[in-house]
């Protein structure tokens, strides 16, 4: 049972140049998803329409079989989804148990205590965390947040090798373990690797890769780009 | 987490930009609230003026031709006009004292005029132009007034013949066959202008007399004292004196009294007298104008650095915006948390400018010619302040928030990177 389903959207930017063409896909809950694609092919921007940070030009987006259009952005963005950012985008004036607790009222210190940070680290200011750390501290915000999808943006991107193997194992867990409907936009084919379904956004268009025995993935045919029930429905 | 423990948090911890706009609110409400209380200072100065500066008219009757005196029905009629204060009436003539018996001498030690004095009869004293102009001035006892039988003499004359307040004297005329009037001593006055300096005091010496052997009787007096001289009819005023409560309405009084159809204004006419505060009121009117001015320049400088300084703070947050949009907090709890912000600071900036500004509207009141202790802040003042600086602190925080709220969350962010 499809979570986030999109049907048919596209975007462009100041009405010219069109960066998504018809985008369809399905995700589920308890699937860790890669979202693969060149810089500036829209990826960020895919991940942005399904977090409700943005609107499509056209088509739908749909939670849970509900248009997130229609049932409001700002109500898609507090119920529905969680973002772990590149930049981990972290309130600079609070804490990190604050900032894990701006979104929900479980208690902090747990969360961060299983990521890794000890409740020193989780009275500090922010900033004065390591990348890793900071980006513990956005995964644990988005984990504690109790969203059913967690869409993160390249975040291991300024991680060195050990720290982004443990934010990959992290997300991982969140999918497997939590049962949370993780989407990720990466460059990483390690992180790749780790994901169940993995697309990729070329022209415009979403792929689904094919899963081969050394953990590659390879592009499956074109029809697949369609959404799941119209498949079914053909 | 809710938006007042973020304001707080933010207020608490970004410390440095939460002191400059304190202290810019502090020094911006300490400035207008001294700036109110020296207008109001200034009004205050210019209504007392206005009452004190003796703006009067004067009715004469043409007795050249008509002999027809200014009646007490027409004086009545005039002086019951809202607006007028006071009258007065001054009838002259030249008078001998006794004090039990004996003829009292004044300061002229001339043979056959040592004995004279220039008695001035008055419905009330105090509105008389030697007091009114500050050529004499009352230092005990009280001025005469309409029927109390009273005079006013210099208090050498009175120390020279061991008289004091309530003491009875006797006065009439030059001729043996006058009435002898009673009169008591109602008060005593010492001379302040010099009586050569004409322009100093603007008193006019028009008589001989010295100012020391003037003496000052009622009206019922002075009738009984010159009535064997008085050939008009009726009670002998030729002109009275209207002096009203606030010189800057003279002219509309003046104008009521002239369409009174009772008064036959072919027998009177009517002459204004406000020179004095024709000459004030223009620098005052200069001065309220550049106090007003002063007001208006501080307030409105003061409220675009404070939009300018807020507008600049909420752009640099444009960061924290786009996270706290992104996590879900809505755009008006996101506003609402930075107007919190600002009002926490303005919670605390505004009583203390109200006691520092207790200090400070005196010292600056004196750079425009007020008496620090009449320049006065006031609860009134604070309420004021607190209340249209509240308002515009929100809306600039509403107006600085604007650019920054019409962006979709993506665009902040993206705009961040």
């Amino acid at each position: 049972m499809s979570i986030m389903e999109i049907k048919q959207v596209g975007y462009s930017y100041d009405n010219k140049k069109k960066v998504l063409k018809g985008v369809n896909a399905e995700m589920e809950q308890g699937k860790l998803y890669a979202i693969l694609g060149p810089s500036g092919c829209g990826k960020t921007t895919l991940l942005s329409l399904i977090g409700g940070l943005d609107s499509p030009g056209s088509g739908q987006i749909y939670f849970d079989g509900q248009d997130i259009a229609k049932t409001g952005l700002s109500d898609h963005r507090k119920n529905h989804v969680a973002f772990i950012f590149q930049a981990y985008n972290l309130i600079d004036y609070l804490t990190p148990a604050e900032n894990v607790s701006l979104t929900s009222k479980l208690p902090p210190l747990p969360i961060l205590e299983r990521l890794g940070l000890t409740k020193e680290e989780a009275k500090r200011n922010v900033l004065k965390l390591s990348g890793g750390q900071q980006q513990r501290v956005a995964i644990a915000r988005a984990l504690a947040s109790e969203a059913p999808v967690i869409l993160a943006d390249e975040p291991t991107g300024n991680l060195d090798e050990d720290t982004a193997q443990d934010i990959t194992e992290i997300l991982k867990e969140s999918a497997h373990k939590m049962n949370k409907c993780v989407v990720v936009v990466t460059h990483s084919n390690e992180l790749a690797k780790q994901a169940d379904v993995v697309f990729r956004l070329k022209k415009g268009e979403l792929q689904v890769l094919e899963r081969v025995q050394d953990g590659a993935a390879q592009p499956q045919s074109r029809r697949n780009n369609t959404p799941r029930s119209e498949r079914r429905a053909k | 987490m809710n938006l007042g423990i973020r304001a707080f948090l933010y207020s608490a911890r970004k410390w440095k930009k939460t002191l400059l706009v304190f202290c810019l609110l502090l020094a911006i409400t300490t400035l207008v609230l001294s700036g109110l209380a020296i207008a109001d200072a200034q009004e205050e100065q210019s209504e007392e003026l206005r009452g004190v500066t003796g703006a009067s008219f004067t009715v004469t009757a043409n007795n050249g031709y008509t002999l027809q005196p200014v009646t007490d029905e027409m004086i009545e009629e005039i002086a019951a006009i809202d607006g007028v204060e006071s009258y007065n009436t001054s009838q002259y003539t030249i008078a001998n004292l006794y004090n039990q018996d004996t003829l009292m001498k004044g300061t002229d030690e001339r043979e056959g005029v040592s004995d004279l004095f220039y008695a001035t009869g008055c419905f009330d004293s105090e509105y008389s132009p030697m007091f009114l102009t500050g050529a004499l001035r009352l230092t005990e006892g009280r001025h005469v007034t309409e029927g109390d039988g009273g005079i006013i003499l210099y208090e050498g004359l009175a120390d020279k013949y061991g008289l004091s307040l309530g003491d009875t004297l006797e006065i009439k005329n030059g001729n043996p066959d006058d009435p002898l009037v009673e009169c008591e001593i109602a008060g005593l006055f010492e001379v302040i202008a010099d009586g050569d300096d004409e322009q100093a005091t603007m008193a006019k010496p028009s008589t001989l007399f010295d100012y020391k052997d003037y003496v000052f009787v009622d009206m019922d007096t002075m009738s009984a004292v010159s009535a064997p001289y008085t050939v008009s009819e009726g009670n002998g005023i030729d002109s009275v004196d209207f002096f009203v409560s606030d010189a800057a309405k003279l002219e509309s009084i003046v104008q009521e009294v002239q369409n009174s159809t009772s008064i036959d204004w072919n027998s009177y006419y009517i002459t204004v007298s406000n020179e004095v505060y024709e000459r004030i009121s223009s620098s005052i009117a200069d001065t309220t104008t550049l106090v007003t001015t002063l007001i208006v320049v501080i307030t409105v400088v003061s409220m675009v650095l404070i939009i300018l300084i807020l507008s600049m703070s909420i752009r640099s947050r444009k960061r924290e915006t786009g996270i706290l949009l992104a996590v879900g907090i809505a755009k008006p709890a996101v506003i609402l948390q930075y107007v919190l912000e600002t009002l926490l600071i303005a919670v605390v900036a505004f009583p203390l400018a109200y006691l520092s500004s207790k200090q400070v509207a005196g010292v600056l009141g004196t750079l425009f010619g007020k008496a620090a202790e009449n320049v006065i802040v006031t609860p009134q003042h604070f309420m004021l302040v607190a209340i249209v600086g509240g308002i515009l602190l929100v809306a600039a925080v509403l107006v600085s928030s604007i650019s920054t709220m019409r962006l979709k969350p993506k665009q902040i962010l993206s705009q961040m990177e």
